[in-house]
């Protein structure tokens, strides 16, 4: 009798598993990294236009803000400028029990914007840190003339905030760097500063000058371009990630699907970035 | 004459309007106006500028504060046969007046986080209770910033164990198995860890951790826990190591830890009735010191199947002892006894939807490897073996709802004839149903 009890619960646990698994809606939420949220809507309205039944609904708010969502099962894919740090996958494991799904679904360079009338138009990446660290203070020291340098740069829910801080600043940020929602507002604000200094998508960067970076003292200086950021001799670039909970189904897996066909990819380089195939 | 008359009436006149400059002075002294406003302006601009700086930096200050805490309420039912009837016992009542079921606070707990610097990190969590608050977390992390691998923890802390560091608001089934509630009773240790974590900087999925611990936390009377009771430290040591195949879903997590502790037999300790890991009774004198180590083992794998599923074990041998002096006994071990045990547990989670989980878990306890079935005499040294059953469902992202089912089972013996007879040759009736609401923030 407990036997036949036993299998019958046996049996319901599988069926209930099966079925959980496999429900999906038509909508899909994303939600994340600023730089990714125009990319992310054209995506979204290319994609609508050719399923009418799907919807995709796009926010931004920033990487960790995503990822977070992410976790908290507010959202169906989280964009991020950024890999997911080992904190966030351990989060993932104790709710999901998985690792999370990393697609790379295209490539971007950050650029340094500086104002038009800056006499300096190339840095070295370690200059750039120095600068950003509040190392280097004045422009002379960079061979510019003798004026304080104003820093501008993102939040720190941001994933440019992060992957640049990790990979060009490589310590804390200058206490004196002015903190703004969006990369938008920081190349305004340097549009508006002739002794300014911010970074952001290479996207963006209209009404500044990009500055060339330099891999180092020896190497020289280059501007972010398609062909730069795609050969990687532009020294600061990145993927941009959509994370998954566990491997995509139904919508979410058409959708993925999509955006890393050679459909999909081809609208990347209509909003300034590059296909990652 | 007329005509030239009139040229000059009209020229005077065209003059007189051609003064009416009038109209310009005015539009200056509009000009200066506002340019006067517009200054006016742009000073209150800066101050308002200058109180939002104020402002930020003082918002900046708050950030690096962060607050999370849970609680955990629950209904229990209590399946427990005892020497007065079915159910708990309630305490001091004469006669004994027995309770089935019961509601019950299991946690309050507030955690702050202060992150001064990016390398320095302040934790401190209370736990409170209906009639105290006690603290459960106090320690300070001061991480290395030029490597990003190495890092000091000092306070009071988690003890290196992989069940006891995973927070009971994360975990799947409701109790932590009775082997870690003996060997590592209450979680935390007063002591200092070094951690080394080659991930961040070298992308080596390597963790390594060695800690000295008072040895005496969670053990006796609450004032003799506030510093050491003797003056040997206690070691802990772990290693961990991941192995991730993302395009399977696989992860796998394994890794070893160890402990090397005494019990230091203190004076005002009854020196008789002791026991070695033979079984054999023996004197010991004020001064000498028991052993207590042991060595475990752990994995953890995650599988991307319909959702997330994981099974999670680990196993720990070695011998530990105690004393039944107030100053240092374990509750979950309350004897005069060197024992050698083993014990292990195997946790199966499956994710079902988003919303749901199931969760199943086998631990045995063994408190004496030398002596099974009819062999053992007394309560302290018989087997446990433990089902685990749970349903938890995520109501929202801060609210679960837990369902579940305890069903321990010891070993018999015809010699244990203790409490009314509860263990004698049976199996003693004391299954758990709980039902938890837990929310987090």
């Amino acid at each position: 009798m407990k036997t036949t009890k036993f299998k019958i619960a046996s049996i319901l646990l599988v069926v209930m598993t099966i079925g959980f698994s496999f429900t999906t809606l038509n909508k899909i939420t994303v939600k994340g990294s600023d730089t990714m949220v125009i990319l992310s809507q054209k995506w979204a309205e290319v994609y609508m236009q050719k399923n009418p039944g799907a919807i995709v609904q796009v926010t931004g708010g920033g990487s960790g803000v995503g990822i977070a969502a992410l976790i908290n099962g507010s959202t169906d894919i989280a964009n991020s400028s950024r890999p997911m740090k080992a904190s966030e996958v351990e989060k993932l494991k104790a709710r999901y029990n998985t690792l999370g799904v990393e697609i790379p679904c295209a490539k971007d360079g950050l650029s340094v914007y500086l104002n038009k009338a800056n006499g300096v138009s190339e840095l070295t990446v370690k200059q750039i840190g120095l600068i950003f660290a509040g190392k280097i203070t004045n422009w002379k020291e960079v061979g510019g003339v003798d004026a304080g340098i104003r820093l501008y740069g993102r939040e720190s829910s941001s994933g440019t905030f992060v992957f640049f801080k990790d990979n060009v600043v490589k310590t804390d940020y200058s206490p004196s760097c002015q903190t703004l929602p969006g990369t938008a507002a920081i190349v305004n604000a340097v549009k508006k500063d002739k002794f300014a200094i911010g970074y952001g998508g290479a996207a963006y960067a209209e009404g500044v000058k990009d500055c060339k970076v330099k891999k180092d003292d020896k190497t020289p200086g280059v501007y972010p371009t398609a062909e730069t950021i795609k050969n990687k001799t532009y020294p600061i670039t990145r993927y941009l990630y959509m994370y998954l909970k566990s491997k995509p189904t139904g919508e979410t897996k058409a959708f993925v699907d999509w955006i890393l066909s050679p459909e999909g990819q081809k609208l990347i380089v209509s909003v300034g970035y590059f296909p990652v195939k | 004459m007329k005509k030239i008359v009139l040229a000059v009436l009209l020229l005077g006149a065209f003059a007189a309007k051609a003064q009416e400059v009038k109209s310009d002075t005015i539009k200056t002294i509009s000009i200066d106006s506002l340019k006067e406003s517009i200054d006016d302006h742009s000073m209150k601009i800066e101050g308002y500028g200058e109180r939002l700086s104020a402002i930020e930096s003082d918002i900046a200050k708050l950030t690096k504060i962060k607050i999370s805490g849970y609680a955990q309420v629950q209904y229990d039912m209590y399946d427990i046969w005892g020497a007065a009837g079915h159910g708990l016992v309630v305490a001091n009542s004469n006669p004994p007046t027995v309770i089935t079921n019961s509601f019950y606070i299991r946690r309050a707990r507030v955690k702050f986080t202060y992150e001064a610097l990016d390398g320095v990190k302040f934790v401190l969590c209370p736990d409170f209770a209906f009639d105290k608050v006690q603290l459960k977390d106090a320690y300070i992390v001061l991480n290395d910033r030029w490597l990003q691998t190495f890092s000091l923890t000092m306070g009071q802390f988690n003890r290196l164990n992989y069940e006891v560091e995973y927070s009971s608001s994360s975990r799947e089934v409701l109790e932590r198995t009775r082997m870690i509630q003996t060997l590592y009773p209450s979680e935390r240790e007063l002591g200092a860890k070094f951690e080394a974590n080659f991930e961040t900087k070298y992308q080596l999925p390597l963790k390594l951790q060695l800690a000295a611990f008072n040895g005496n936390f969670a053990l006796g009377t609450t004032a003799n826990q506030v510093r050491d009771i003797d003056n040997t430290k206690d070691i802990m040591a772990r290693a961990l190591y991941s192995v991730k195949l993302p395009s399977s879903g696989l992860g796998i997590d394994f890794g070893a830890h160890g402990y090397f502790g005494k019990t230091e037999i203190l004076p005002g300790t009854t020196l008789t009735g002791f026991t070695n890991e033979d079984n054999v009774a023996f004197t010991p004198k004020v001064g000498d010191q028991l052993d207590r180590s042991w060595m475990g083992g752990e994995i953890q794998i995650y599988y991307d199947i319909l959702g997330g599923a994981a099974l999670k074990g680990e196993y720990i041998s070695g011998t530990i002892s105690g004393t039944t002096n107030a100053i240092q006994t374990n509750s979950n071990f309350n004897y005069n006894r060197i024992r050698d045990f083993n014990g292990f547990y195997t946790t199966f989670i499956k994710n079902i939807g988003t919303s749901h989980q199931f969760a199943v878990r086998y631990d045995v306890w063994d408190p004496n490897t030398k002596l099974s079935g009819n062999e053992v005499k007394t309560v302290g040294d018989l087997k446990y073996s433990t089902w685990s059953f749970a349903w938890q469902y995520f109501f929202d992202d801060n609210v679960k709802i837990v369902a579940g089912y305890t069903l321990p089972t010891n070993e018999k013996s015809t010699n244990v004839g203790v409490a009314g007879g509860e263990y004698n040759n049976r199996d003693k009736t004391d299954n758990v149903f709980s039902l938890r609401l837990q929310a987090k923030f």
